[in-house]
């Protein structure tokens, strides 16, 4: 191995062969703690290999299904109730509040969408009323 | 329906020929399962010598180990050796560095005993059962003892280059990956720490 990869001298076959006998000379104690950690590193490797398949997946699913609730809280929540009517800013957040208002229901028998749909003609009055252009003077 | 029949055709390629992903993995960690058990006394051996604790190169070896199967064991097989010794000889200098500033801070305080049961250990004890008779075996303790000693007198790189090429049989390219230099360096620094330990070990060893 004379500096290079060629063969080496018989000076450096004595090391080598010095230090492989000495392998077999290291205690169980050692051997039983090597054992142990290599245990670990391998439950680690595999650790590491589920957490590397297994995220994309979750978040690929969250992802679809929060885009999934945005587009229907979007279509459904202005007050023409599609998407092609363009909102301000305020009016949007003022939806919001009209949809957290109607799911946070203090009925907890009734399901929120039942309520929406046995006072529809309130809802359509209260929405027509908040169309009109004098609908602050109201009340 | 186009869209449909696309994921079908994918499906279809992708669940063919491929292994099962679970069978790849079972692989994956027989192979490093294997790889570990292969370096991991030397690898205890190449720290004892540099840090002459035991427990030290247990824990730095520990620390390699787990390192590797983090970080690298995606990787190919065949980089794992030099990776391997990289992390290692790190963890090493940085075990080296982190006791010499404690012994520069703590000069003031007593330093660690050194373990009595450790010098007054009977040579004899430490031999295997069978194989080779004793007074071989204890020739051989002596001589790998003076070879500790000299190796532990030579510049950290030249004890670095010494242990992965004549030691773990690490090749110029690999030893360079190892240690983080050009295979010139590597070179140099091997070629001097052979001719020190020839020099300083002479003949009779």
């Amino acid at each position: 191995m004379n500096e290079s990869n060629l063969d080496p001298s018989p000076f450096e076959e004595r090391g080598r062969r010095l230090f492989d006998a000495s392998l077999e000379r290291v205690d169980m104690r050692v051997r039983s703690r090597l054992n142990v950690a290599r245990h670990a590193a391998l439950d680690a490797a595999q650790a590491s290999r589920s957490r590397f398949f297994r995220v994309p997946l979750w978040t690929s699913a969250a992802g679809v299904t929060v885009a999934g609730v945005l587009a229907v809280a979007i279509w459904f929540g202005g007050p023409g109730g599609h998407a092609g009517h363009v909102t301000a800013p305020a009016e949007n957040a003022a939806n919001l509040e009209d949809l957290e208002l109607v799911a946070s229901s203090d009925d907890a028998s009734a399901p929120p969408m039942d309520m929406l749909q046995d006072d529809i003609d309130f809802y359509e009055w209260a929405a027509d009323k908040g169309n009109t252009p004098d609908s602050g003077n109201v009340g | 329906m186009t869209r449909f029949a696309t994921l079908s055709h994918a499906w279809m390629a992708w669940d063919g020929p491929a292994p099962a992903p679970e069978d790849a993995a079972l692989d994956h960690t027989k192979e490093l399962d294997k790889f570990l058990a292969e370096v991991e006394r030397r690898a205890f051996r190449i720290a004892q010598v540099s840090l002459r604790d035991e427990d030290d190169a247990l824990d730095v070896v520990q620390d390699a180990m787990l390192k590797l199967a983090r970080n690298y064991s995606a990787k190919p097989s065949a980089e794992w050796r030099p990776l391997f010794y990289r992390i290692l000889e790190n963890g090493i200098r940085d075990l080296q560095r982190r006791r010499a500033v404690r012994k520069r801070l703590m000069v003031w305080l007593p330093g660690p005993k050194e373990d009595p049961d450790e010098e007054a250990q009977d040579p004899i004890d430490s031999v295997a059962a069978g194989g080779a008779d004793v007074p071989e075996l204890l020739m051989q303790d002596q001589a790998m003892a003076k070879l500790e000693t000299s190796l532990r007198a030579l510049p950290a790189r030249q004890r670095e280059a010494f242990m992965l090429r004549n030691f773990e049989g690490l090749d110029v390219a690999e030893t360079a990956r190892a240690m983080g230099c050009s295979e010139g360096s590597v070179k140099t620094h091997y070629s001097r720490a052979v001719h020190t330990l020839r020099e300083q070990l002479g003949e009779v060893w």
